[in-house]
Order: C-alpha cells, then sequence, then structure tokens
C-alpha cells in the first residue's frame, strides 16, 4: 500500500547561506522490542512482508496482483453485482407505450423491459435490474400527477407480464422460441444465388452465413456449439461442423404460440379439442423448424467453398505423390516403398470412404426433402380436406 | 460464441460474503456480529430481542434459560442459576477465591474430577419413555395409552467449560438464525491476561460447541480492528495513540496503545476488578435502598444484604437498576427505578437525575482516571500523547466517566462521546465495538488462503503467541526539518514528523507537499534536514510562577488565581541523521511566489537502517531521486 500522505504543510524557502550539514554519522537510536496486537489488515501485510520476505515494493506488486485477481473472482461469481449491471437506456417508441396488456403474448417482452439488445443472452441479473429501472418510471404511482389519464398503468401491466414471462425459466424458453425479433431474422436466410453470383462467393458465404448459424446455435441444448468457421479450417474441422448440425439437438418449442384453452367452458370435449390441437401444432411447427434447420444446414454445405477447397487439396496431394512417385529415384529401400504403397492405399480407402459418406449425405437428404415434400403434401391435402368438411 | 440464454442451469449463488461472526465474550454480558452485506460488521440482537445478551444459564426444571430470562431467574432460583463462568474457565479450584459472596449457584470442588470446580444445579430430567406396549407388557389390553412418568428430579454437576459450551452454542444458534447460514467460524474475544490454560479452556469449550474458533483476540486488538474500520476511522490521524478504556462489569481493563498506520501494539496495561458495572450497580441499589427505607420507614440494607428477604430485594434492585443505568446514558433527564413489591409487598419507584448519579459515581470516576494515569506513566508518556480514547463496555457508556477523563487529556482528544459514535448504536457504541471488531477479524481471516506453506505461515501468525507478533520498533521520531530564515520555533524550520516512536519496523512512509520557493529568478533550491527528536509534554504551572521554566519561546496568556497546570507538546532537536538537497526543476509560479511538490518517502528497515528519498513531481512526471541512507544502529 504505497498510500501518499498529502501533507496541508509549505515548508518555506531555504534559509540564504544554508549549506548541507555535516553529516553526524549517527544513526537512529536503538530500536526496542514490542509485542504486536495480531488484529486488523495492516498486521496482515506486516505478517507477509516478514514471512515471503519482502520489500514494500515487492508487497505492493503482490497486493496489486491480488487485489485484480479478487477483483476478477468477485466480477465472475458476480456476488449479486446488480450495482454493476449496466443495460443502457433504450428508446421507448410511441407503439411500445401504447401496447395493450390484455395482448400480452403477442408484445416483446425484452423491448418493453428494454432490453432488446441482449434476448435471450440477458441474464437473470439483466431482468431484474431492467425490471426495476422500469417499473420506477413507469410506475402509476409516478404519473399520479402528470396531465391526462392518470389511471393509465397498461405499460407498468406490461412491464410485469413481460417480467413474470422472462423471470420463468420454462416461461421464458418457450417465449425465446418464438421470439419475434428472430422470427423475422429467420427468413432472411442467403440462397444459393446470392452467394454464388456475388463478387467473392466464398467471402460472401461466410459473411452470410455466419450470423445465422449464431442465431441458430442458441437453441442447442450441448453448448458450445461449433459456429461456422474460416476459410482454412481444417478438414475435421469442417466434417465436425456439418456432423454437430446435422445432429442438431434443440430444445425449441412451440407451446407459446398455442391457442388459449378456454377455461370458463365447462365442455371438456371442447378443451381436449384445443388440447389435441394445439399439441399436433406444437409437432407440426417443431417438425418444420427441424426441417428449416435442415434446409439451411444443406445449403451451407452445398455452398461451402471448404468443401470445394478440401476436395481439390486432396487431389493435390495425390498427385503430387503419383508424380512423387514415379520420380522416386530406384535407389530407394524396399521396405520405404511398402511403406509409401501403404500410405497410399490407406490415403485412398479414406477418399473413398469420404466420397461414399458424401453420397450418402446426399442420398440421405435428397430422400429427406423428397419425403418431407410428400408428407408436407399429404398434409396440405388433409388440411384442405378438414377445411371442406368444416 | 453463443451465449447460453441462462435458463439451462439455475445461477449459482455464490455469496462473497463470509458466514462468520464475531463474539465478544465477556464475563457478564457477550454480544455477537455478522458481516452485513455492506462489509462492515454489525451487531446482532438474539432472538430476546437483546444485543447484550447476559452471561447466564439457569435451570428450572426441565427447562435451560440462557441470557437475560436467567438472570430473571437469579432472583428465586439463584441457586440453580449460573452466572459469571467465563472468569473460572481454565482455573483450578483451589486458584478460585472461595469467600466472595455469590449471588447465583455457588462454585463447588467437581466430585469426581480432582481439582477442579464445578456448578451443582437441580434438574428435573425427563422420565424414561414407556415400554412399548405389547401382549407381555399389557395383561390387560386398554385403549389409552400409558401415561408417561413424571420427570424426575436429578443432580446435574457441570464445570465451567460445559456451561460455555451451554452458552456458545445459543449464540451460534442466534447468529444462524439470523443469517439463514450455517456459522463457518468466529473470533472470540478474550481479556489480556487470560492465560494459556484458560484459552486452552475457551478454545475446547467452543470445540464442543461446534464453533471453528478462526483466532481468539486479545479486546485491545478487537478494539483496534472496530476503531480502525469505516469512514469514522478515516478522518483520524493514522498515527495516534490510543487509549482503550474497558470497563465492564467485574473489572476494568486499561490498555495504552500505540497504533501507527493500523499497526497496534500495547505500551502499558492495566487491569484491575475492584470497579466495574458491578460496583457502580452496588452504588446505586444502596441509593435506591436508602431512598426507599426513607419513603417508607422500611429498613432495608442491602450490598451486602444478609437477611434471605433482604437478599431478594437485592436481586430485584439489581435488575432494575440495569433499566436504569441505560436510560440514564441515553437521555440527560431523569431515569426511573420502579420494582414492584421489593420488601414485604412495599412497591417502589424512584427517580435519580444525571448530576445526581454522577455524584455517586464520582469515587469510581476518579478511580478510573487515578489509573490511567499509572497507565500513562508506566508507558512513561503523559496525559497530553493521547489522542484517542476507545471505550468498550457497558458502563463505559456513561457520559460521566467521559467527561471526567476528559478533563486530563488534551483538547483535540478524540472520544466517541465528542465524534457522537456512541448513540444509537454508532461505531463507537461501547457495548458492540468488541463484537464488531471481532466479526471484522474474522472476515479478514476467512478471506485467508491456505494452499502454500508460506501462506499457512500467514495463518499462523494470527495465533496466540505467534513469534511474528514479536516486532521491533522506533525508539524515538524521526522527521523533516527544513530551515528557514528567522525560524520562531527552536528547531530552526518547519517540523514534519515522518516516522513516529513506537511505530512498527519495518517502517515506510511516503509523504506528498508543495514547497515554497521564494520569489527570486534563478537557480531554486530545495533542502531538509532528517533529525531525531525527543517529544515530551512540557507542564507549566501558570501560579505560582513556574520554577522550572525552561526557554520557552510563547508565554501563556496570564491566568485567573488559580494554579492551573498548562501542557503543551515540546520536541527536542536529539541528532542530526542526514540532509537533502534538490534542485527544483519543475517549479510554477503562483501568486507570485515560486512553488514545487515534493514527494518524500522514509523507509526503516527492521535493523533499523534509515533511508530517505526524495523527488520532484510535476507536469512532466517523477523527477530525479535524491537518496540519503544512514546506518543500522
Amino acid at each position: 500500500m504505497a498510500t501518499v500522505i498529502e501533507l496541508p504543510v509549505i515548508p518555506p524557502p531555504l534559509r540564504a547561506g544554508w549549506t548541507a550539514p555535516q553529516p553526524s554519522g549517527k544513526s537512529i537510536s536503538p530500536v526496542v522490542e514490542r509485542r504486536l496486537l495480531p488484529a486488523g489488515p495492516a498486521y496482515l501485510a506486516h505478517v507477509r512482508r516478514a514471512v515471503h520476505n519482502l520489500t514494500f515494493e515487492e508487497h505492493d506488486k503482490h497486493e496489486e496482483e491480488r487485489r485484480r485477481l479478487e477483483a476478477l473472482a468477485s466480477g465472475e461469481n458476480g456476488g449479486t453485482g446488480e450495482e454493476d449491471v449496466d443495460i443502457g437506456d433504450e428508446e421507448e417508441p410511441e407503439d411500445l407505450l401504447s401496447l395493450d396488456p390484455k395482448e400480452w403474448k403477442k408484445q416483446d417482452h425484452y423491448a418493453v423491459l428494454g432490453l432488446s439488445h441482449l434476448r435471450y443472452k440477458a441474464t437473470p441479473i439483466h431482468i431484474k435490474v431492467a425490471h426495476r429501472k422500469k417499473v420506477l418510471k413507469h410506475h402509476p404511482d409516478k404519473k399520479a400527477g402528470a396531465i391526462g389519464d392518470s389511471n393509465d398503468d397498461a405499460f407498468f401491466k406490461c412491464i410485469q407480464k413481460a417480467f413474470e414471462v422472462l423471470t420463468n425459466p420454462e416461461r421464458r424458453r418457450q417465449f425465446d422460441s418464438v421470439d419475434p425479433y428472430y422470427e423475422l431474422l429467420e427468413a432472411d436466410v442467403p440462397t444459393a444465388s446470392q452467394i454464388k453470383n456475388g463478387r467473392d462467393p466464398a467471402k460472401a458465404f461466410f459473411e452470410q452465413f455466419a450470423p445465422v448459424f449464431e442465431r441458430e446455435s442458441r437453441f442447442s441444448r450441448k453448448q458450445p456449439v461449433p459456429m461456422l468457421g474460416k476459410y482454412g479450417d481444417s478438414k475435421e474441422v469442417v466434417e465436425g461442423f456439418y456432423d454437430f448440425w446435422y445432429n442438431f439437438d434443440s430444445w425449441r418449442s412451440f407451446e407459446y404460440l398455442d391457442k388459449e384453452i378456454n377455461e370458463g367452458s365447462d365442455n371438456r370435449d371442447d378443451k381436449r379439442y384445443t388440447e389435441k390441437k394445439n399439441k399436433s401444432e406444437r409437432a407440426r411447427r417443431k417438425k418444420e423448424d427441424t426441417a428449416r434447420l435442415r434446409q439451411i444446414v444443406d445449403l451451407a454445405l452445398g455452398l461451402d467453398p471448404r468443401i470445394k477447397r478440401i476436395k481439390q487439396e486432396e487431389k493435390e496431394a495425390r498427385e503430387a505423390k503419383k508424380r512423387g512417385k514415379s520420380g522416386t529415384p530406384n535407389g530407394m529401400s524396399k521396405k520405404q516403398q511398402e511403406e509409401e504403397e501403404k500410405k497410399r492405399k490407406e490415403e485412398e480407402a479414406k477418399k473413398k470412404e469420404e466420397e461414399e459418406k458424401v453420397a450418402r449425405a446426399e442420398a440421405k437428404k435428397a430422400k429427406a426433402a423428397a419425403a418431407t415434400a410428400a408428407k408436407k403434401a399429404r398434409r396440405q391435402q388433409r388440411a384442405a380436406e378438414g377445411n371442406g368438411d368444416a | 460464441m453463443a451465449q447460453q440464454n441462462g435458463t439451462i442451469d439455475a445461477p449459482i449463488e455464490v455469496s462473497s460474503i463470509p458466514t462468520v461472526v464475531g463474539i465478544n465474550f465477556g464475563n457478564s454480558y457477550a454480544s455477537i456480529a455478522v458481516i452485513t452485506k455492506e462489509g462492515s460488521a454489525d451487531c446482532i440482537a438474539n432472538e430476546d430481542g437483546e444485543r447484550q445478551i447476559a452471561c447466564a444459564i439457569s435451570f428450572h426444571g426441565e427447562e435451560i434459560y440462557i441470557g437475560s430470562q436467567a438472570k430473571h431467574q437469579l432472583v428465586k432460583n439463584s441457586q440453580n442459576t449460573i452466572t459469571g463462568f467465563r472468569n473460572l474457565l481454565g482455573k483450578k479450584f483451589s486458584e478460585i477465591p472461595s469467600d466472595k459472596l455469590t449471588v447465583s449457584a455457588p462454585v463447588i470442588q467437581h466430585p469426581e474430577i480432582p481439582d477442579e470446580p464445578a456448578y451443582k444445579v437441580k434438574v428435573l430430567q425427563a422420565a424414561p419413555s414407556p415400554l412399548p406396549t405389547s401382549v407381555t407388557t399389557t395383561p390387560a389390553a386398554s385403549h389409552a395409552p400409558t401415561p408417561r412418568s413424571e420427570p424426575t428430579p436429578a443432580e446435574r454437576i457441570l464445570t465451567p467449560q460445559e456451561v460455555t459450551t451451554i452458552f456458545l452454542k445459543s449464540l451460534i444458534q442466534s447468529a444462524e438464525d439470523f443469517l439463514g447460514k450455517k456459522v463457518q467460524g468466529a473470533v472470540i474475544s478474550i481479556p489480556a491476561w487470560f492465560s494459556d490454560a484458560q484459552k486452552a479452556a475457551l478454545e475446547k469449550a467452543a470445540a464442543d460447541a461446534g464453533l471453528v474458533v478462526l483466532q481468539l483476540l486479545e479486546e485491545a486488538g478487537a478494539a483496534v480492528v472496530a476503531s480502525n474500520s469505516g469512514p469514522q476511522a478515516e478522518a483520524l490521524p493514522d498515527d495516534r495513540t490510543q487509549l482503550v478504556v474497558d470497563l465492564g462489569a467485574s473489572g476494568l481493563e486499561l490498555a495504552l496503545l500505540s497504533l501507527r498506520h493500523g499497526i497496534a501494539h500495547s505500551l502499558a496495561t492495566i487491569s484491575d476488578h475492584t470497579v466495574g458495572g458491578d460496583y457502580i450497580d452496588d452504588k446505586l441499589i444502596k441509593f435506591f435502598a436508602k431512598e426507599f427505607t426513607k419513603k417508607t420507614k422500611m429498613p432495608l440494607t442491602v450490598a451486602p444484604a444478609t437477611e434471605t428477604q433482604d437478599k431478594r430485594a437485592e436481586a430485584k434492585l439489581r435488575l432494575a437498576v440495569e433499566h436504569t443505568k441505560r436510560t440514564l446514558s441515553a437521555s440527560p433527564g431523569a431515569a426511573t427505578c420502579s420494582v414492584e413489591s421489593l420488601k414485604d409487598g412495599l412497591d417502589f419507584t424512584g427517580t435519580i437525575n444525571r448530576l445526581r448519579f454522577d455524584m455517586e459515581m464520582r469515587t469510581i470516576y476518579n478511580h478510573v482516571f487515578k489509573k490511567v494515569q499509572e497507565l500513562v506513566e508506566a508507558a512513561g508518556l503523559d496525559l497530553y500523547d493521547i489522542d484517542e480514547v476507545v471505550y468498550i463496555g457497558g458502563s463505559a457508556s456513561l457520559p460521566g466517566l467521559d467527561e471526567t477523563l476528559a478533563q486530563g487529556l488534551s483538547e483535540s482528544v478524540v472520544t466517541p462521546f465528542t465524534a457522537g459514535t456512541v448513540v444509537g448504536g454508532g461505531v463507537g457504541d461501547p457495548t458492540a465495538i468488541l463484537a464488531r471488531g471481532c466479526a471484522l477479524q474474522a472476515k479478514l481471516l476467512a478471506s485467508l488462503p491456505e494452499n502454500t506453506e508460506e501462506e499457512k505461515d500467514v495463518k499462523e501468525a494470527f495465533a496466540s503467541g505467534s513469534k511474528w507478533t514479536e516486532a521491533k520498533v522506533a525508539a524515538k521520531t524521526i522527521g523533516m526539518i527544513f530551515p528557514e530564515e528567522n525560524a520562531e520555533n527552536p528547531l530552526g524550520g518547519q517540523w514534519i514528523p515522518a516516522i513516529l516512536r513506537e511505530t512498527a519496523l519495518p517502517a515506510r512512509r511516503n509523504f506528498r507537499f508543495d514547497v515554497d520557493l521564494g520569489e527570486g529568478e534563478g537557480e531554486k533550491k530545495t533542502a531538509f534536514e532528517v533529525w531525531e527528536v525527543k517529544e515530551g509534554v512540557k507542564t507549566e504551572k501558570v501560579k505560582p510562577p513556574a520554577l522550572e521554566l525552561e526557554e520557552s519561546e510563547e508565554e501563556e496568556e496570564p491566568e485567573e488565581e488559580e494554579e492551573i497546570e498548562v501542557k503543551e507538546k515540546t520536541l527536542e532537536k536529539e541528532a542530526l541523521l542526514t540532509s537533502l538537497e534538490l534542485i527544483a526543476k519543475q517549479a510554477r509560479q503562483e501568486g507570485g511566489r515560486w512553488r514545487t511538490t515534493l514527494e518524500v518517502q522514509f523507509l526503516v528497515g527492521s535493523d533499523g537502517l534509515l533511508k530517505v528519498t526524495a523527488w520532484e513531481v510535476g507536469k512532466s512526471g517523477k523527477g530525479e531521486k535524491a537518496t540519503a541512507t544512514v546506518s543500522a544502529p
């Protein structure tokens, strides 16, 4: 603790003709032995210096390091940390303020709490802080004296509803599944032509697909999710990526869009009917969502410049080897030749396998697509029939 | 990397507040403090709403009463009520004076363990539960369950250590109820005179109560920690001499501490068991008993009482004056004391105001003052050297005591009363200060890591009698003198103390200040000499004319007729150690005069090696350093 004591005194100017006196050669008086009280942080610092045999400067450094680590640790654990959370200020457009609390299912809860820049990334602390902030601003008591309708607590109700939804983990997840902000973005998937017709297809691919995958990754039960990556990725990374995304395990669900069951009605058949319909609707949406994701991944796979690059590289490697082999001087030992042979065979087998895999994947995809199409057609037909019946 | 939306795992609640407590375990009263959310310590109340928990345990039938409930049992159930057990901890039976009159359960020789004090209390033991009904034990079938037998009277022998265990358990229970979490550790305060056997006994008792003792902290240490924390302490100078006045129920403990940048050591201690809260109680009881006799013509002899009736009346009064004392400390008005059916069915209500009370207590105040004088003398200092007074214990809350003490001390002395921190459970509240200090110490100890051998060593240093508490301190004050033209004071210039006497070594002090360089242009030079000085306090008797007047530079204004002691701090040059010279390069002009900012560092090694470094600071950063070293003695 290199605390500097600021002194209020101002020593006067030096006496004229003062010259440094001859040092007397005296030392300070002999030190006295005392017994310290083992208490307080200052004693701790004293002991630390003594035990570790540190000078004051070294101890200062250690203390600084310790403080830094402590600050880090407390930052990670967060403590309650509510004071440090800065959620910023978001604008409140007129249409947000005039939301109807009865239509709460349609409102964007994140926007209501002013968290639309965080969305699913908002932590419970963020939500708590944001809610408190909004309540302080929009509480009906605050508006009591204002001109106009003093009973207007509609937006306050919206805030409470949003808080209620977002603080319940299950309900929050349901809402996150159908977050209107991302619903809009979902339609915004790059098409094959967009990428291919670009000036730099490879760059366009990464630029346009990266946000798509990042967006989708929030639904994964398994975390962390491999991201699209960059052009120079190795074969393993690319394969790992597609492997993960073809076996994507999503927690997305669609309960939020359920039709309200009329609780007031005594008709149990009515209820059951609605329940059943909701259930099938959820299943359908889920299936659609899976198909949608699969399509995105298919598209990405088809357009991925890395696949092309890897193939090219493999081919080149093969050719190089061939060339190298033909140019091998006969002086090479038999053993070496054998090894070469073995290696080559292995590689070929690998390549073959790879190709087969790709082919299989392709076939599977085609099949899946066909199946989906067929199903869709059937369903549409059924729906049409159903409508006709109704 | 996408972030989880936080709903997969519930966030783990990691609280940065350690659940440690500080326990002030006095002979008569105890208090508990916990660490609050803000990191400060706060004294908490037990389930009866008391911050001051009476150290009393009473056995009544199958029940055990602890705290003030037990104190009330002293009236009718005194033989089964145990008080004052802390001071008996770890003592042999033969060491305990047996002639002392007690109002509670007497201390007896333990029937089995030789030379061990014990208490014998009568309790009711729950009868063994009836045998379960079966065909063999119930010849005649009955629907009604066999009634439980009456509890049987039994005698229980308890050693002071066992009593302490029961008491500490209840304290911990209170703290856990308050915190809602398990208590991980505690620091318990002990008086300075506790022997190793007593410490061991207390530690054993705490361990039996399931409590992890982080440290047994001397009361003076706890006072230092508490008085050194919070915004109040920041306003005080870092180097000060502190007088700790602990006026508890059973005795007076005085300690003179040298506090230098948070490191404290005791210069002298005195403990005196002839005065204390109980003594104050005695005086008050006698006062009220006299009142009672005056009002009702009913004779009442108390403190000591001989008749059974008088004894009971005394016990009742003793409980009642507790309240009177607190009222008196809290408000300047009159305080009442009322007891129903004090003697022979006659009620008593009396009042006492502060003036009257102070008159009654004058002897006690004077006694404390005398002891303070003794203490200061023992330390070789003067009353004027005391910079701060810290009061501990319920009886120290009396404003009259502070007034008496303040008369002898310098006018700038800081007491909790002048700082206004006594009322409303402030930081200077004498009843809470120890517990708070212990809690803060517990927090500090709980945060220490224990991974390496050295870190363990650091932790060990807080154990009692650790070798690290041995330290060397500077014997005399070292400081700077800036020689000046026509100096008024005998030192020949501006004096800036750097390392005060009684500063634990190694020590480092950094100073920053502006230096006046005069009006002239040209090369600007500043210099100072480093001197060791002798500090003293000069006492002058104004009338009759002083006889031992040294060459005093300024004469006091003439006083009244009375003979008044005027004290003044003096400095005397002892030895020139070194000098430093610096050419100011970053001087700036302020109001026609040149100034520069200087930083000076004093570094004294543990062997007494002094190193003085000075440098200039300005807009362009630190200037060149000038260093002077003085070899170790």
